[in-house]
This record gives structure tokens, C-alpha cells and sequence, in this order.
């Protein structure tokens, strides 16, 4: 048991994490709220990914001493791909947010308050 | 309401949880996604790219397509803001409803 | 050049958005031709595709010449082959419908809109076309994004619609993103074929299970399976009408393409079927679905929405398919695809002319329309009939072999609920029929209108995609069968 924690408690750091922006999402009344949760929902998934690619005695993927004929142990660099995926994942998120955002300028503009519930009572 | 959500919340972590048992551990330098696929990328990127930071390597050349995506991301959200916020003189006079006087500003 | 159709297909929209957004800040009239360009280009490729997918088997492109775990690769076999012209043509259709009503509900942002609306079927194309998990998930965010953006553009309701279904999508995306992370943790890859072929040892673990109801939940959020729909109706129903013209024939049929490809090409089918009872659920879930929708459709007086519920139930017809998990059920789903885009086309296309000429929609107020746009109604019976399931028209093709695929499965329930789901349908859409073409009891409102026949006729851009979508339905249904010998019999994945 408690090597299962040891080894696995960085997963449930991020779930626990995950799961805080999950409740933000569906829970919260606020629309910011909402988009706030969204926010730490897809940076713990970005926690995550990066967590798979760490190797214990790996250093950054960047080859030192670059422009010299040495071979190159995988076991020596952690892994690049969770990284280059994530970036292209932060982009999204970002775009995400701003989109977001938008709307919900849009939505203050013409309902003039951000609390979902008097939204809809003014929708009816 | 919020109830249901907290339940909701409670029984995805439960199973996010469950799942992660069987995950390789953490910095396991021996776990699938260490040894497959990506091994190419640390050994090989002098060779055939000339790139000495894999992360570029991989961003700009093996999945360089990704990026192409990633980058029409940021242009559909940048189109899309500006569709979504350009003011027309029309919808300013529609900012309190109609139907609801009362909630004037 | 026609060995370059794979990526042309999503590579063309894509870069006539740039040549759209600098030629239409110029002169905004030139939006619209160049858009027509792009698409029309983009579906012959498309149909290029097909053709050699035909001729020569299944095409693998490496995009950057890297081969396939290492780089990301396109794989179109006959499925996603048979998906993309369906993508395309329709797309076309809509763009060719758009110009009128963009006018009217957006006249000083059509730059902006046929940019999104590119950028919009470059994602639906770039979800299809792809063979990689990750890069799928980017292009699944290039037309969620895009979607939201055009639905904030409708009516007044439409921002906060449009907000739920940001909420709602991001959730799905991120459970895809986690499913993607799961798995990534246990393979190591994110090629789908790569995938395929690890996969299969790993079947006991936990990750595998997790990763893959992820999968599940995330799509369904993105398809609008029944409990987790319910952000389309509002955000369909207060779209513009050319948008929700778009996005209600595609986004959903997308979403069960990725599904039958996740369930049965990345993952083996055994595994749902066998493993996890995954493909039981999906038909519970899916017969659930469709007489959910029939029934929230009948309690509407809105006809726009009554059609976004028929839409929530067509997904149930979709799902089912799937879910039943032999070669009939297989087949109607992916025939339904098909025939489902027309009929969704054409219905809210004609809802699109309805409100252009007259500004409501409320099925109560339909009355007389037969007279004034005959030909718009005639290809709203046509497509009634279709939902309905009518032998000549093309949606008895699917729904039948949707009840063969059932009673090879011994679900007796699911045949029951497809054939009372036709009777509800049949109710459903006998009550706008009579509205629009009986006349009414008391005579009230008739003398307000001059009732020259065809005097408000859908304008011209607005009308020849509707008789096009119309006369699809009608020739798809006669077409059927050999398009089921030629493409969709080879489409069913591997192991049916």
C-alpha cells in the first residue's frame, strides 16, 4: 500500500486537481467561475502528460554538447512527446479561454450580470 | 444541483483513480512510454534533424503537423473573438431587456 | 498532385481562409465565390479520395515523409472515405444557402463568418481524414471553437447557448484528452493503427478500461447522445440558420464517425462487446435517446426546436447502430451517416427559408406556406417522410437495416423502439404537415394574404440547395443499395 502511494501519487495529485476545475465547471453558478474551473481542469490534464514523461536519473531533452559524433542513450533525456504534445495542448487552452471570454463579454453586454441563474430567469 | 455535481465530481475522480493503479510509475525509466516511440527522438535527433532540443525536433519536424493544427487554433480563436465582439450599433440598444424593466443599470 | 488528395482535402479550406480574410477586407463580395472555390476544390479531392480508395485499397500519407508512430499520418480507408464527400458536399450546400441569410443576420460580419465557417469544415475534415489520436483531438478543438464562435453570432438567447456548449464541449474535449493520456501512459503511442496492434496484451488493465470509457463519455458529449445532449438544443435551436444548417448534419455525424472508429478500428470490437459491456450500454443508452427525443420533439410549438430533438433522437439512431455491434446494425449506422446529413440538411436549411420570409417559426403560424413557397415545402414533406422512414426516400434504408442489425442481435426492445420512434415521428411530423397544407377550420387569418402561388418563394441561392437536398434524399434512397455494395460493405471494420 504504501508503495502503491509512493509511486502513484503525483496521478492522483492531478486528479484531485482535475477533479477541483470539474466541480468549478458544473457546479459554480458564476460563469467566470465556470471558466476558472475550465482553466485548472486542463492545466491538471497538462500536469498529468508531463508527469508520464519523467524518468528517474533523466535530465531536460536537451542534448548537451550537442555538435560532437556521441551516442545518445535513451534512458538519459526524459521522454520529449508529453512535452511537445502539451504545448500544442496549452495553445488550445489558451484558445479556449479567449473564446470564452468573449462570449461571456458578449453575454455581460447584454444581460448585464454573470450569475447563470439570473440569466435564465431573464431568459424565460 | 450541486449536489448531483459533487456526486458526479466524486465517482469520475473515483474512476480517474482506479485507472491510474495500473499506471507505470512515476519516472519509471522503464515504462511503455519511455521505451516506445519516443527512444527515436532522443537518439536519433542529431541525425536527422540537427536539432539538438528534442522538444523542438519533435514540435517543428516529426509532428510538425501538429503544430500547423496548433497554430490554426490560435487563428480560429483570434477570427473568432473579433467575430464575436465587434460591436454593432444595433445590438447596443438592445442591452437591457425588453421584457424585464426592472433591471435597468 | 491527385497523390496529394489526402491532405489537399483539409489543406485547401484551410489556406483559401487566408485568401478569403485578405481578399474579403478588400471587397467583401469576394467572400463568397472564393468560399464556394475552396469547398468545391476541397470536395473534389475529396471524391479523388474515394476514387482511389476504390481502385487501389486503403491510402496511407505520412505528412513530412516520417513514418507512422514517430510522425502523424492520415489513414482513409472506405469509412472515413465515405464520411468526407458527405462532409464536403454538405458543407457546399450550406455555403451556396448562406449568402441571403448572412446578408440579413449578419451584414457587417460576413468577412468573419466565411472565415470561421472554412475553418469549420477545415475541423470536421481534419477530424475525419486523421490516423492519429492527438491530432485528432487539435483538429476536434479547431471545430469546437469555431462552432462556438458561429452560434454566439445568433439570436438573443444565442451567447448564453453558446457558453453552455463551450462548457460542455471543453469537458468532452478534455475527457478525449485524458482518454488520449491514459492510454498514451500504457502504450506509449498515439497512432491509431499503433494503437491497434499494442493494444490487444493490454486488455485486463485498469488504464485501458479507464482510458477507454473516456473515450466514450467525451464523444458522447460531442455527438449529443441522450443525458448528455443537453446543450443542443438551445444552442442549435438560437444559432443562425445557416450555422445550425452546418453544424446539425455535421458535428453529430463526425462525432459517430470518431466513436466507430475508436470502438472498432483503435480498440478490437471484441473489446466492447466482450470486455467491457460497453456496446450494450451504448444500445440502452441509444433506445433511451430516441424516444427521448420523439417525445421532447412532440411537446414543442417551436418548429427549429422540434427539429433539434428529432436531431437528438437521429444520434440515438447512430448509437444504436453502433452499439449493436454486428455487420447489419454497422451498416445502417454508416448508411444513417449518409442519409441523416441530408435530411438534417434539407430540414433545417427549409426552417432557414421558413424564418428568412416570414421571421418566425412557431408551428402554429405555418399556415398557408404551401402556397407561398411550394417548392420549399414540397422538399419539407420529402424530408418529413425520410425521418419518418418512407420506403423511396432514403431513411427507410437505414432504419431497415437498423432493424435487421436488431434482430440479429435478439433485441426485440430495440426493434420495438425503432418501429414506435417511426410512429412518433409519423405524429410528430403529420402535425406541421397539417398545419402548412390543411386549411383551417375558421377561416380567420386568410384574407391578410395575397395568395398568389409561389409569390414568397425561398430566393434563389436558398432554394437550389434545398431541391438539391430534397432530390439527395430521394436518390439516396434509390441509390442505397448500390452504395451499400460498393463502399459501406468494405467500411464495416475488421472482425464483424
Amino acid at each position: 500500500m504504501f508503495d502503491l502511494i509512493i509511486s502513484k501519487y503525483n496521478y492522483w495529485i492531478y486528479i484531485i486537481l482535475m477533479m477541483i476545475g470539474f466541480y468549478a465547471m458544473i457546479g459554480k453558478k458564476n460563469l467566470v467561475k465556470k471558466i476558472i474551473g475550465m482553466n485548472i481542469f486542463q492545466t491538471a490534464i497538462i500536469l498529468f502528460f508531463i508527469s508520464t514523461a519523467s524518468k528517474k536519473g533523466g535530465t531536460l531533452p536537451i542534448i548537451m554538447h550537442g555538435h560532437g559524433a556521441h551516442a545518445v542513450k535513451a534512458a538519459s533525456y526524459i521522454n520529449p512527446l508529453p512535452h511537445v504534445l502539451m504545448l500544442t495542448a496549452i495553445v488550445v487552452m489558451v484558445s479556449t479561454l479567449g473564446v470564452a471570454l468573449a462570449i461571456v463579454i458578449q453575454i455581460y453586454r447584454r444581460y448585464n450580470t454573470l450569475e447563470e441563474n439570473e440569466i435564465l430567469r431573464l431568459n424565460k | 444541483m450541486r449536489f448531483l455535481a459533487l456526486i458526479a465530481v466524486i465517482i469520475t475522480g473515483i474512476i480517474l483513480i482506479y485507472g491510474s493503479v495500473d499506471m507505470p510509475d512515476w519516472g519509471d525509466p522503464h515504462s511503455p512510454a519511455s521505451l516506445h516511440v519516443s527512444p527515436r527522438y532522443i537518439e536519433k535527433t542529431m541525425e536527422e534533424t540537427a536539432t539538438p532540443n528534442m522538444v523542438t525536433s519533435v514540435l517543428a519536424d516529426y509532428r510538425g503537423y501538429d503544430t500547423l493544427g496548433e497554430t490554426t487554433v490560435i487563428f480560429t480563436a483570434g477570427i473568432s473573438c473579433i467575430l464575436i465582439l465587434r460591436e454593432r450599433k444595433r445590438r447596443k440598444k438592445r442591452k437591457i431587456n425588453p421584457k424585464n424593466p426592472t433591471n435597468h443599470v | 498532385m491527385m497523390l496529394q488528395a489526402p491532405v489537399l482535402i483539409v489543406v485547401i479550406p484551410l489556406m483559401f481562409t487566408f485568401v478569403a480574410l485578405i481578399f474579403g477586407l478588400w471587397k467583401k463580395g469576394l467572400c463568397y465565390p472564393i468560399v464556394l472555390i475552396a469547398l468545391s476544390l476541397s470536395f473534389l479531392a475529396t471524391l479523388q479520395t474515394l476514387n482511389i480508395v476504390i481502385t487501389s485499397g486503403i491510402i496511407h500519407y505520412r505528412l513530412g515523409n516520417w513514418n507512422p508512430p514517430w510522425g502523424i499520418e492520415y489513414v482513409v480507408d472506405y469509412l472515413n472515405a465515405f464520411v468526407l464527400p458527405v462532409i464536403s458536399f454538405v458543407a457546399i450546400m450550406v455555403a451556396i444557402y448562406s449568402k441571403k441569410s448572412v446578408e440579413k443576420e449578419l451584414s457587417d460580419k460576413v468577412v468573419y463568418f466565411y472565415c470561421i465557417f472554412l475553418l469549420q469544415v477545415t475541423g470536421f475534415l481534419g477530424i475525419t481524414v486523421t490516423g492519429d489520436m492527438f491530432n485528432l483531438y487539435v483538429f476536434l478543438e479547431i471545430a469546437s471553437l469555431a462552432g462556438y464562435a458561429l452560434i454566439t453570432m445568433g439570436e438573443d438567447g444565442a451567447p448564453f447557448a453558446s457558453f453552455n456548449y463551450l462548457i460542455f464541449g471543453t469537458i468532452g474535449a478534455c475527457f478525449y484528452l485524458l482518454g488520449v493520456g491514459y492510454l498514451y501512459a500504457a502504450t506509449g503511442s498515439l497512432n491509431m493503427a499503433d494503437l491497434a496492434r499494442l493494444l490487444p496484451d493490454l486488455y485486463g488493465s485498469k488504464v485501458i478500461l479507464v482510458g477507454f470509457s473516456f473515450f466514450m463519455v467525451g464523444l458522447a458529449i460531442k455527438m449529443a447522445l441522450f443525458p448528455l445532449h443537453v446543450w443542443l438544443p438551445d444552442a442549435y435551436t438560437y444559432a443562425p440558420s445557416s450555422v445550425s444548417a452546418l453544424l446539425a448534419p455535421l458535428m453529430t455525424k463526425v462525432g459517430a464517425y470518431v466513436l466507430i472508429r475508436v470502438i472498432y478500428t483503435v480498440f478490437k470490437p471484441y473489446f466492447s462487446i466482450e470486455i467491457l459491456p460497453a456496446a450494450t450500454i451504448l444500445c440502452w443508452i441509444a433506445a433511451a435517446a430516441i424516444i427521448f427525443g420523439a417525445a421532447m420533439a412532440l411537446a414543442q410549438t417551436d418548429l427549429k426546436r422540434m427539429l433539434t430533438y428529432i436531431l437528438v433522437s437521429e444520434v440515438g439512431y447512430l448509437a444504436l447502430g453502433v452499439g449493436l455491434g454486428n455487420r447489419n446494425g454497422l451498416t445502417g449506422a454508416i448508411l444513417h451517416i449518409l442519409n441523416d446529413a441530408f435530411m438534417m440538411l434539407a430540414l433545417f436549411m427549409v426552417v432557414g427559408a421558413i424564418m428568412y420570409r416570414h421571421g418566425g417559426r412557431r408551428i402554429s403560424e405555418l399556415r398557408y406556406l404551401h402556397k407561398k413557397m411550394p417548392f420549399t415545402m414540397a422538399v419539407f414533406v420529402v424530408a418529413a417522410l425520410s425521418v419518418i422512414g418512407i420506403p423511396p426516400t432514403c431513411g427507410f434504408f437505414s432504419k431497415w437495416y437498423l432493424i435487421l442489425g436488431a434482430i440479429n442481435a435478439h433485441g426485440w426492445i430495440f426493434v420495438a423502439v425503432l418501429l414506435a420512434s417511426s410512429l412518433l415521428n409519423a405524429i410528430l411530423f403529420f402535425r406541421v404537415i397539417e398545419n402548412i397544407y390543411l386549411e383551417p377550420h375558421d377561416g380567420d387569418i386568410v384574407e391578410n394574404h395575397d395568395m398568389v402561388a409561389g409569390a414568397e418563394e425561398s430566393p434563389l441561392t436558398m432554394l437550389v440547395p434545398i431541391l438539391i437536398a430534397g432530390a439527395g434524399i430521394l436518390s439516396l434512397g434509390v441509390l442505397s443499395g448500390k452504395i451499400i455494395s460498393t463502399i459501406i460493405q468494405f467500411a464495416i471494420p475488421a472482425g464483424f
